[in-house]
């Protein structure tokens, strides 16, 4: 587009990076949370905070509290919106499910109902309890997972459900990613020394760019490998083939499958007790043993529940490798005979659960884990200092012209990277001080998210004005000050709600609440560092000393290629 | 060549090439390689996936493309057209399948 190779992809990387960057900074924010959402769960919700239990007996713990399932009340609410007229009470059950790994203390039981939509034969509702698995007791009040059902979902759709808009958003942003570590790598050339480049004495705009340039290089593999196996997990949603053009042989294969795996498709409309699913889970985990691959139940489906077609699906859990692999194994409901044993994968599919494995993680590596947080983070760096960058870049030139922009990118930088932390710590401190008994606790905490997010871009924008006049915008050191206060009363209020201050959970050991508390402490000790250091250098500007866009080192024929 | 800067509707042209040309590029290409493998006797689930991975990494390539190639019109020939053609000889290789 531009005169050379070169400038036309620093026009790429530049605009690319800017629009779309926004979005990744919460993207790769809610994916480092996420890293860890089954330990923010257990901070969220004090009454489980205990270690990791093994899957119940099916037949004397799950069974009953299967059979006490009903559809949630806002997935019958949704399921009627989506049928147009009011659902039938005693809607059919299709199937019982239950989930769970080698991190998880309590156990969500699930059930799926059939409803009569004459667009969609598969149609259908869930229902769901939470229990303690040692003594069955289900969880009071269905408390809201915050790490697990809305920091997890938060980083692959935004929430955003209507049209799936949220996770074709997130797709485009990957896609951009992906070009923005092309683009970038094609700029600059020279990857080696910026692995060792960061100065950060020198003035805003070099040590923003080292910074950007260090922590993209460093991470290079991590952030094209996610960004990768992220667009490849939804592949079927971004290029919905099986849906369209390629149906009918998508249906003949899935009929194919079926006959060969000899399930019954559909229920007979035949009451039929069920064997004891216990006996298969023993056989399971007898066959997978013979397969030099001894584990744990990991997943456990029991499709047309309480009919004579019943079958039960047995998957195993996979915290020992990367890949996810489900070795699943079916059996008739009535009977417990073996109906059909997965083989081994081929080549592509083995390809494909180790891809999906490695973005997913079940595995059970602490370490492996914490470097996927440090990935994600420096993403997050990755894109903030860039973001910083291209308003550095071009505050003067705007500020002589009259020109607008480079404030309101600022003001949306500061939206974009501080308000998803801002939300988040707010959501964490209402978790913590919301009366327990106040109904619809989790949709308050959820509003209070939202909440803070819009009033971090409000204050952005009123407190950017200065960078209208190239000067820094005092935003970044305010919302810096506000995740100083939220994160310290996060923990501050955990300690006073539940006992469990940071000397009891590391002397206790137990990592997922200590482990977080200590993530909370580093945040309020980062944030507050920054904004001192903020406030140094606007009373510096101020006094005429720096000027923050002062390219006249050597180093300058370098900047000016970049955007 | 262009050596100004290029006008606001060539801007939003190329970004459109970028994204809907590319889209249209993948589609076309996805659909004729596992339209192919069906052909030729590869397993569906592993047709359709080793096609969908091709398909993004074919995608970055294309959206950078679609900025580095000089001239605008033929990016859009080959993207738009390219796809056009692909999901036609996918369509044709598929009801020959059928």
């Amino acid at each position: 587009m531009l005169e050379s190779f070169q400038k036309s992809l620093t026009w790429v990387h530049t605009w690319f990076g800017l629009v779309l960057g926004f979005v990744l900074m919460s993207v790769f924010f809610f994916g480092s949370l996420s890293v860890f959402d089954r330990e923010i769960d257990r901070w969220a919700i004090p009454e489980t905070r205990f270690g990791p239990q093994p899957l119940p007996s099916y037949d004397r713990v799950l069974a009953p509290i299967f059979a006490r399932i009903k559809p949630d009340a806002d997935e019958l609410a949704m399921g009627e919106a989506r049928v147009g007229k009011p659902l039938p009470a005693g809607l059919p059950l299709k199937s019982w499910s239950v989930y769970t790994t080698h991190r998880d203390p309590v156990l969500t039981l699930w059930g799926e109902f059939a409803i009569d939509n004459p667009n969609a034969p598969e149609d259908h509702v869930h229902g769901h309890i939470t229990i303690d698995p040692r003594s069955g007791a289900a969880l009071p009040g269905d408390p809201l997972a915050i790490g697990s059902r809305f920091f997890y979902p938060m980083h692959f759709s935004l929430h955003l459900r209507w049209l799936s808009l949220g996770y074709w958003i997130v797709g485009l942003a990957a896609l951009s990613m992906l070009v923005a570590l092309v683009s970038g790598v094609v700029i600059h050339r020279k990857l080696f020394r910026e692995l060792f480049t960061f100065r950060p004495q020198k003035n805003l705009q070099r040590s923003s760019l080292d910074l950007h340039n260090l922590t993209g290089v460093v991470a290079l593999p991590f952030h094209f490998m996610f960004a990768l196996t992220g667009m490849i997990i939804f592949a079927e949603i971004y290029l919905p083939l099986s849906e369209t053009t390629f149906k009918p042989f998508h249906d003949a294969h899935e009929r194919a499958e079926a006959a060969a795996k000899n399930l019954p498709l559909k229920p007979a409309g035949v009451a039929a007790p069920l064997a004891s699913v216990d006996a298969m889970v023993d056989e399971a985990k007898r066959r997978w043993a013979a397969r030099d691959m001894p584990g744990e139940v990991g997943w456990l489906i029991v499709e047309h529940a309480g009919d004579a077609n019943a079958y039960v699906a047995v998957y195993r859990a996979g915290s020992d490798r990367v890949s996810l692999v489900g070795q699943q194994i079916y059996f008739e409901g009535t009977t417990g005979k073996v109906l059909y044993e997965a083989p081994p994968p081929s080549a592509i599919a083995s390809i494909s659960h180790w891809l999906t494995g490695l973005h997913l993680q079940h595995f059970r590596h602490w370490l492996l884990r914490w470097l996927y947080v440090l990935g994600g983070l420096s993403g997050c760096v990755c894109i903030a200092t860039g973001l910083v960058f291209f308003v550095n870049k071009r505050k003067r030139r705007h500020a002589e012209e009259g020109i607008a922009g480079a404030r309101w990118a600022d003001a949306l930088a500061v939206t974009a990277v501080l308000g998803p932390l801002t939300a988040a710590l707010a959501m964490l401190v209402a978790n913590r001080v919301l009366p327990g008994a106040l109904p619809d606790r989790g949709e308050w905490q959820e509003r209070t998210f939202w909440a803070a997010w819009l009033v971090s871009f409000l204050h952005a924008a009123w407190r950017s004005a200065p960078a209208q006049q190239a000067r820094l915008a005092p935003a970044w050191r305010e919302q810096c000050w506000g995740v100083v206060l939220l994160a310290a009363a996060a923990v501050i209020a955990n300690w006073i709600s539940t006992g469990d201050h940071l000397l009891r959970t590391v002397s206790a050991r137990y990592w997922p609440v200590a482990g977080f508390d200590l993530a909370l402490s580093c945040t309020a000790l980062i944030a507050g560092a920054a904004a001192l250091r903020l406030g140094r250098n606007e009373r510096r500007q101020s006094a005429g000393v720096e000027r923050d866009d002062a390219l006249q080192d050597d180093d300058g024929a370098l900047e000016a290629v970049h955007g | 060549m262009i050596t100004q800067h290029p006008s606001r509707l060539h801007i939003t042209s190329r970004v459109a090439a970028s994204l809907l040309g590319s889209y249209a590029f993948v589609w076309g290409f996805v659909s004729l390689v596992s339209a192919s493998s069906l052909w030729a006797g590869v397993p569906y689930d592993d047709a359709m996936q080793l096609s969908s991975w091709l398909g993004m990494l074919l995608f970055v390539a294309s959206v950078c493309g679609a900025f580095t190639v000089t001239s605008l019109a033929r990016v859009w020939a080959v993207l738009a057209g390219g796809g056009a053609l692909m999901t036609g000889a996918a369509w044709l290789l598929l009801r020959g399948l059928s």
